[in-house]
C-alpha cells in the first residue's frame, strides 16, 4: 500500500461550468493546505478525493485505495466537509456513534471511541444534546470529531476553521499539528491562511480549477523568482546594513523599521544576499541579532499567485 | 470640531403606488414561475384539450363535415353546456397540475432560503406580499381554464347559425364562474400548502395528496357511515356538481349534495388557507419600528 | 487501532464480506426507521394509515346493534383497500417515505454522511429500501388489520364465524399480502424517481396516470405497472362503476402467484437499476 494521495490529470465538468482542470498531485503524510480564492475548486477538489463526486476524466487513489472501494477507503479516510447540515433529530454523542457503528464495531469499542473524539474536540456536556440547538463553532467541532473518531490515516477538512473562536481555532491547530506529527495526512482547505500556515508542511495553491502551484512552502517560494523575497534583519545599525546591502545587484528595496532596530530588505537573489549578509556579520560593523524571511509563507504565496483574481482574509 | 460634509442624499424620485406595489411582486412572480422547462411543457399540455373541441366546435359547425359526419352519428358531436362542462374539467384538472408545480416555486424559495424578511423589510405588508403572489398564480390558471373556455364559446357563437351565444349566455356565466371559483380555490391551496411544507418538491406532492386523499377519506366515510356527508371533503365531486349547476348541465356524478353546503365548505377551505397563510407569512414578518 | 491492508479486489469478489454487509444493513436500517417512524414529520403518514380506522372506530361505537350485513360490509372493506389504501394511502405514503430516503437526504443536505460511512453503496441503497418498506408495511398492514377488526368484530358470533370458518381470514391474508407487495412496489419505483429526478412529485403523478389508465393498455404494457398485478390478487371483485372501473377490473384474468411473481420480478429490476444509479451518484446540494 502506498503512503499517497495521488490525483493523475483529474478533471472535473460540471455540464459546461469547470470544476478543476487536469490537476496532478502525489501527496506524502504531514499537513497539506489548500490554498485559493472562493470558488478556485478546492472543495470540488475534496469531493473528488472522497469520492462525493466522480472526477470526468483521469484517475484518484489515496493510500492505494479508491474512493469506488467504499469499506477499505472510509476505514481510512475521514472528512469534515463544509456543508453545515446534520441528519434530523440526533445528538451530538448519537451523531458521532451512529458513524462508527457502521463501521461494524462492537457498541462497547463505539461507544469508547466516541467519547474519545469528543473529548479531543472538547464539546463536553453539550454532546448529550440535539444538534439542532448547537451553535456553529459547535456545530463544526462535532463533525470534527465524527471525521477523527475511527482514527483515519488521512483526514480531509474543508474550512474546518469557520465559525470557530480564537480558543477553539488554537485548540484545532494544535490537534491537526498533533496528527500531522503523528504521520498522518492531514489536507486543510482554509482561508485563515495565517494560522494555518504555522502549522503547514506543504502547499497547493488552486484558481479558476486549475493547479498553480505545490509542494514545500519555501521552495515554492524560492520558485517564484519575478517577486523578490523579502528579509527582516534586525541589528543595531540598519541603515549602515541596508547600504552595504545595496551594493548587491539583487537587493531592490530596504525599509527602516520604525523602532530603529531592523531593516526589511528585499533581494531577488538569495544565494548572494545571504552571502553578504555574512561578511557584514563577520566584519562586526552591524551587530546583527535575527534574520527571518518575511513573506515566506501561504499568505504571501497567495498574494504573489493568486493576487487580485482572489481574496483570502 | 467636526466637519461633516452632507453629501449623501436620499432617494426622492418617483415612487411606485402602494397599491400597486403587489403587481412588482406579481411580475417577478410570473418571471420565476414560467423560468421553467416543466412550467412551458405544462402550459403546453394544457392547450390540447382545447384544441380538440375547437376542432370539434369546427366540424360540428361545417356543413360538409355535419354531411358526412352528422348524419349518421349527430349525438356525438351537439355543441351544448355538457360539452362545455366536459371541457372546463379537463382544463380544471390540468390547471391543477400547474398549479402544484407553479405555486411552490412562487413561495417556497422565499421561505426556504430565507428571502422572504428581506422582501418584508421593503414597504411592502403582509397583504401585499400574499395579493403578489396570489395574482401571480391565478393569471397564470385563469389562461389556461376559463380564457379558454370564454374563447371556445366565442367561437361556437361566431360559427354557429343563429343568435346561439345570446341564447346561452348562461354558459359563458358558468364557464367563468366557475373556473374563477376553482381556480381562486386552487390558488389558496397552492400557496398556503407550499408556505407550509416550505420544500418545493414535497409540496408539489402535498397539492395533489391535499385535493385526492381527503376525497379518499370522503368515500370511506360515506360508504361506511352510508351517508352523502362524506362527499363533502371530496373536492373533486363537490366541483363537479358545482359546474354541473352553474352549466345547467346534466348530472354526471352520482353524488348529491346541497349547492349551499359546497359552497359553505369551499369558503371554509378557503379561510383555513389564508389562516396558514397569515401564520406562516407573519412568522417572519420583520416589525417595522 | 492496529492496521492491516485491506482485502484484494480479487479476494473481495470471491469473498463477499456478507457479514460485515449485514451489520451495516442493520445498523442502517435501525437509524432509518427510527428517522421514518418515530419523528413529528412522520405524523402525516399515521393519519394517512390510520383515517378509515379512525371513522371505522366511529362507526363501530355508533351503530354496533345495528342491522348490517357481512357482506356488504365485506364489500366497503374491499372499496377500502382498493380504493383508499392502494390507489391513496399507500401510493402517497410511500411516495412521501421513499422518496425522502435519498432525495430528501439530499434536500437536508446530510446525505453525504451515508457516503462518507464505509458502506458499499448498494447495501446503503437496500437497507433504506428495507427500513422504508418496514416502516411502510407496519403502518399499512397494522391499519388495515385493525379495519378488518372493527369492520367485524361489531357482528359478534358471526364475525368469528365468518373469519374463522368462512373467507374471512383468507380474504385479511390476502389483503395484508396486496399492501405488502404494494408498499414494496410503490417504494422500489418512488426510491428510484427520486433518483433519476430533483423533484419526484411530477414523474410521480404521471406513474398515477399511468396506473390509472393502464387497465386500457395493450397486454405487454400493463406489465409495466405495479397496480395491475395487484387487481389481480383481491380477494373480493367490487362492481365496476364509471371510471373507478378503471381501478377495480381484471383485465386479463391471471393466476395469483404468477402475478405475485412479475411483481416480484418487476421490484427486483427497479431495484437493480437504482443500485446502478447509486454507484455513480453525486453529492451537489447547490442544485437541489
Amino acid at each position: 500500500m502506498t503512503d499517497r494521495i495521488v490525483l493523475d490529470n483529474v478533471s472535473k465538468f460540471y455540464g459546461e461550468v469547470l470544476g478543476v482542470n487536469r490537476v496532478s498531485l502525489s501527496i506524502p503524510p504531514g499537513i497539506t493546505t489548500l490554498v485559493g480564492p472562493n470558488g478556485s475548486g478546492k472543495t470540488t477538489l475534496m469531493n473528488l478525493l472522497t469520492g462525493l463526486v466522480q472526477p470526468s476524466s483521469g484517475s484518484i487513489s489515496v493510500l492505494g485505495l479508491s474512493p469506488s472501494n467504499s469499506t477499505g477507503f472510509f476505514r481510512e479516510v475521514g472528512y469534515c466537509t463544509q456543508f453545515d447540515s446534520f441528519p434530523r433529530g440526533l445528538t451530538g454523542r448519537q451523531f458521532v456513534l451512529d458513524g462508527l457503528m457502521l463501521h461494524g464495531m462492537s457498541a462497547a469499542e463505539a461507544n469508547r471511541l466516541t467519547a474519545e473524539a469528543l473529548a479531543r474536540v472538547d464539546l463536553g456536556e453539550a454532546a448529550g444534546k440535539r444538534i439542532e440547538g448547537y451553535s456553529k463553532g459547535m456545530r463544526q467541532k462535532i463533525r470534527l470529531a465524527q471525521s477523527i473518531a475511527h482514527h483515519p490515516r488521512v483526514l480531509i477538512l474543508d474550512e474546518p476553521l469557520n465559525g470557530l473562536d480564537p480558543m477553539a481555532r488554537a485548540e484545532s491547530l494544535a490537534l491537526f499539528e498533533e496528527l500531522g506529527r503523528q504521520g498522518m495526512h492531514v489536507l486543510i482547505s482554509s482561508h485563515i491562511l495565517d494560522e494555518v500556515d504555522r502549522i503547514s508542511d506543504r502547499v497547493v495553491l488552486i484558481t479558476g480549477g486549475y493547479l498553480v502551484a505545490e509542494g514545500d512552502i519555501h521552495a515554492v517560494r524560492t520558485e517564484v523568482r519575478d517577486q523578490p523575497m523579502q528579509v527582516l534583519v534586525r541589528c543595531d545599525r540598519p541603515g549602515l546594513l541596508a547600504s552595504r546591502m545595496f551594493a548587491l545587484d539583487h537587493c531592490v528595496e530596504a525599509r527602516l523599521q520604525p523602532d530603529g532596530k531592523g531593516v526589511l530588505l528585499r533581494t531577488g537573489e538569495m544565494a548572494a544576499f545571504y552571502a553578504l549578509l555574512n561578511q557584514v556579520a563577520a566584519e562586526g560593523l552591524v551587530r546583527i541579532e535575527a534574520v527571518a524571511p518575511a513573506d515566506d509563507d501561504a499568505n504571501a504565496l497567495y498574494q504573489y499567485l493568486i493576487g487580485s483574481e482572489g481574496s483570502a482574509s | 470640531m467636526p466637519v461633516y460634509r452632507h453629501i449623501y442624499r436620499p432617494y426622492s424620485g418617483r415612487l411606485t403606488p402602494a397599491w400597486s406595489r403587489s403587481l412588482v411582486l406579481t411580475r417577478y412572480g410570473l418571471a420565476e414561475a414560467w423560468s421553467s422547462k416543466i412550467t412551458i411543457a405544462l402550459f403546453t399540455l394544457c392547450f390540447l384539450p382545447v384544441i380538440v373541441s375547437l376542432f370539434g366546435i369546427y366540424l360540428v359547425n361545417n356543413p360538409l363535415a355535419r354531411v358526412l359526419l352528422g348524419a349518421q352519428r349527430p349525438q356525438v358531436f351537439t355543441i351544448d353546456a355538457e360539452f362545455f362542462l366536459h371541457d372546463l374539467q379537463a382544463q380544471s384538472w390540468l390547471a391543477l397540475a400547474l398549479a402544484s408545480w407553479v405555486a411552490p416555486r412562487l413561495i417556497t424559495f422565499d421561505l426556504a432560503d430565507n428571502a422572504l424578511p428581506i422582501l418584508l423589510s421593503h414597504p411592502i405588508s403582509r397583504f401585499t406580499y400574499l395579493l403578489g403572489k396570489f395574482l401571480a398564480l391565478f393569471a397564470s390558471l385563469s389562461v389556461v381554464t376559463w380564457i379558454p373556455c370564454l374563447l371556445l364559446f366565442a367561437y361556437q357563437g361566431y360559427s354557429s347559425p343563429g343568435a346561439w351565444a345570446s341564447a346561452h349566455l348562461g354558459i359563458a356565466g358558468g364557464l367563468f364562474l366557475g373556473a374563477v371559483l376553482w381556480i381562486t380555490l386552487l390558488s389558496l391551496l397552492g400557496l398556503a400548502l407550499s408556505s407550509w411544507v416550505k420544500l418545493r418538491v414535497v409540496a408539489t406532492g402535498v397539492i395533489f395528496a391535499a385535493v385526492f386523499v381527503p376525497a379518499g377519506v370522503g368515500a370511506v366515510v360515506s360508504a361506511v357511515l352510508r351517508t352523502r356527508w362524506g362527499f363533502l371533503l371530496n373536492v373533486p365531486v363537490m366541483m363537479t356538481l358545482l359546474w354541473q349547476r352553474l352549466l345547467d348541465a346534466p348530472g354526471i356524478s352520482g353524488a348529491d349534495l346541497p349547492t349551499g353546503a359546497i359552497l359553505l365548505t369551499l369558503l371554509l377551505v378557503c379561510c383555513v388557507c389564508l389562516g396558514v397563510l397569515n401564520a406562516r407569512i407573519r412568522a417572519r414578518e420583520v416589525v417595522h419600528g | 487501532m492496529p492496521r492491516q491492508n485491506g482485502p484484494t479486489l480479487r479476494e473481495r469478489r470471491v469473498h463477499p464480506p456478507w457479514g460485515l454487509w449485514w451489520i451495516q444493513g442493520r445498523r442502517l436500517v435501525r437509524i432509518e426507521v427510527r428517522r421514518n417512524l418515530f419523528s413529528w414529520k412522520a405524523g402525516w403518514i399515521y393519519v394517512l394509515a390510520f383515517t378509515p380506522t379512525l371513522i371505522l372506530a366511529i362507526h363501530a361505537g355508533m351503530d354496533a346493534r345495528s342491522a348490517r350485513d357481512i357482506e356488504g360490509d365485506t364489500e366497503v372493506l374491499a372499496r377500502i383497500v382498493q380504493l383508499f389504501y392502494l390507489r391513496l394511502a399507500i401510493f402517497f405514503g410511500c411516495l412521501g417515505i421513499f422518496s425522502r430516503l435519498i432525495r430528501g437526504e439530499m434536500i437536508e443536505r446530510s446525505l453525504h454522511f451515508f457516503l462518507l460511512s464505509p458502506v458499499r453503496r448498494e447495501v446503503l441503497l437496500l437497507a433504506k429500501f428495507v427500513a422504508g418498506s418496514i416502516s411502510a408495511l407496519l403502518l399499512f398492514e397494522s391499519a388495515i388489520v385493525a379495519d378488518f377488526a372493527l369492520l367485524y368484530l361489531p357482528f359478534g358470533g358471526m364475525a368469528w364465524t365468518y373469519i374463522l370458518n368462512g373467507p374471512g381470514l383468507g380474504q385479511l391474508a390476502a389483503y395484508l399480502g396486496v399492501a405488502a407487495l404494494a408498499c414494496l412496489g410503490y417504494g422500489s419505483v418512488f426510491l428510484l424517481l427520486s433518483m433519476i429526478f430533483r423533484n419526484p412529485t411530477p414523474a410521480a403523478m404521471v406513474f398515477l396516470l399511468w396506473e390509472t389508465i393502464n387497465p386500457v393498455l395493450p397486454s405487454l404494457l400493463q406489465k409495466l405497472s405495479i397496480a395491475s398485478y395487484l387487481r389481480h390478487l383481491m380477494p373480493v371483485a367490487i362492481a365496476p362503476e364509471g371510471f373507478f372501473a378503471l381501478l377495480t377490473v381484471e383485465t386479463e384474468p391471471t393466476a395469483a402467484w404468477t402475478a405475485t411473481l412479475g411483481l416480484l420480478l418487476l421490484i427486483l429490476a427497479v431495484l437493480v437499476y437504482a443500485c446502478f444509479r447509486m454507484r455513480t451518484l453525486e453529492i451537489r446540494y447547490t442544485t437541489e
